[in-house]
């Protein structure tokens, strides 16, 4: 549930329950909402990371798998079923799919947001067009 | 201060979980800032069986509002294609019973790469009478596209009846919530409405607000895609 006492605050109510559920309460560490999505080349992997500068943010590259950690400029606190918990970091695993060219994974920060490009690998025999 | 035909006329504002939270967020925020009370919930018997609690108050998650001659609905629940018909039509039935002339929802369109900060909006109207207040308010209106979900059942429903409606789409990132594009849907608005609602406090927390709300758009993307994954995705080429 979102709970503030702020009139001019936005007020959307949610169960409390639910946002425990891939939060790690123990490392402080957040869960941050992510995206992939498929283009004709490329797939584009997405995190959305507020309160987060750029030089705070780690991605590691291992295999077909993406990690990120990334720090809050801030601690950010949240009181659930009664208990207030404090958040200092952000961090998620993705697995990608198969056939991605890995020498040429982009990665951009923008207004809190980091845009992972992965080009699709282009291989195979040729086929010839007569 | 104008004098706007808007503010005389029984004026309803609808915002339920859609791209972007948009419409949860701004609608939300005007509730807030205008101070308007509940007068009402709306109920169905398959949604799921939640009720909130805030302040010690219990809270429906469907709630209608009133200060004046505006009313609003909101919910802070995404509804499946079938919820969605009944939503539409129990709004129908309100607009009915309380002389409601004129419906504004508002909206969030999926951009893949809007440029930070600049998000647009714009307009789409099913009766006459809405184009005018697009023009005098410079609203471009959306011309092109394919709409899903909530927003075209609602259009659909209000289409064949006789209450105008107005469904206001800003640019967003679908699958984040998008306190920018509300930010402009809340300004748009009230121009509209010819109120003034001051945006300062949503500006300072807006990265705060996108931290608070993850598990609300994580929800309305699960929805949103399986109802996309029913519905056609581009539009017909025939005319073009």
């Amino acid at each position: 549930m979102t709970k503030t006492n702020d009139k001019l605050d936005i007020k959307i109510i949610q169960p409390s329950i639910s946002s425990l559920l891939d939060d790690d309460i123990d490392s402080h560490a957040l869960s941050p909402l992510s995206c992939l999505r498929e283009f004709g080349t490329y797939w584009l992997l997405e995190f959305d990371l507020p309160l987060v500068n750029k030089k705070d943010i780690k991605v590691a590259f291992d295999e077909n798998i993406i990690s990120i950690e990334a720090k809050l400029k801030e601690i950010y606190s949240e009181e659930k079923l009664g208990i207030e918990m404090k958040f200092q970091y952000f961090k998620k695993t993705i697995t990608l799919p198969k056939g991605i060219n890995k020498t040429k994974i982009i990665a951009k920060f923008e207004n809190g947001r980091l845009r992972i490009m992965i080009p699709k690998q282009i291989s195979g025999e040729r086929i010839k067009i007569n | 201060m104008k004098d706007s035909k808007l503010s005389k006329e029984n004026i309803l504002l609808v915002g339920f979980p859609s791209n972007g939270l948009v419409g949860t967020f701004s609608i939300s925020y005007i509730v807030h800032y205008l101070g308007m009370k509940q007068i009402g919930e709306i109920e169905h018997p398959d949604l799921p069986p939640t009720l909130f609690v805030e302040n010690g108050e219990i809270l429906a998650s469907i709630r209608i509002y009133k200060k004046d001659n505006l009313f609003v609905i909101i919910s802070d629940l995404p509804f499946d294609p079938y919820r969605a018909y009944d939503f539409s039509e129990s709004i129908l039935r309100y607009c009915k019973s309380n002389d409601i002339k004129k419906i504004i929802v508002v909206s969030g369109m999926e951009t893949i790469n809007r440029e930070p900060s600049t998000p647009k909006i714009y307009g789409l109207v099913t009766h006459q009478s809405f184009e005018e207040i697009l023009y005098e308010n410079q609203i471009p209106k959306f011309l092109t596209g394919s709409i899903f979900g909530t927003d075209a059942t609602i259009i659909t429903v209000f289409r064949k009846s006789k209450i105008p409606i107005l469904i206001l789409y800003a640019e967003c990132h679908p699958f984040f919530p998008d306190p920018e594009a509300s930010i402009l849907a809340i300004t748009t608005l009230a121009k509209i409405l010819n109120v003034k609602v001051d945006t300062t406090d949503i500006k300072k927390k807006m990265e705060r607000l996108r931290i608070q709300h993850r598990n609300l758009m994580d929800e309305t993307v699960r929805t949103l895609q399986n109802q996309q994954e029913k519905a056609p995705t581009r539009t017909p080429q025939i005319y073009r």
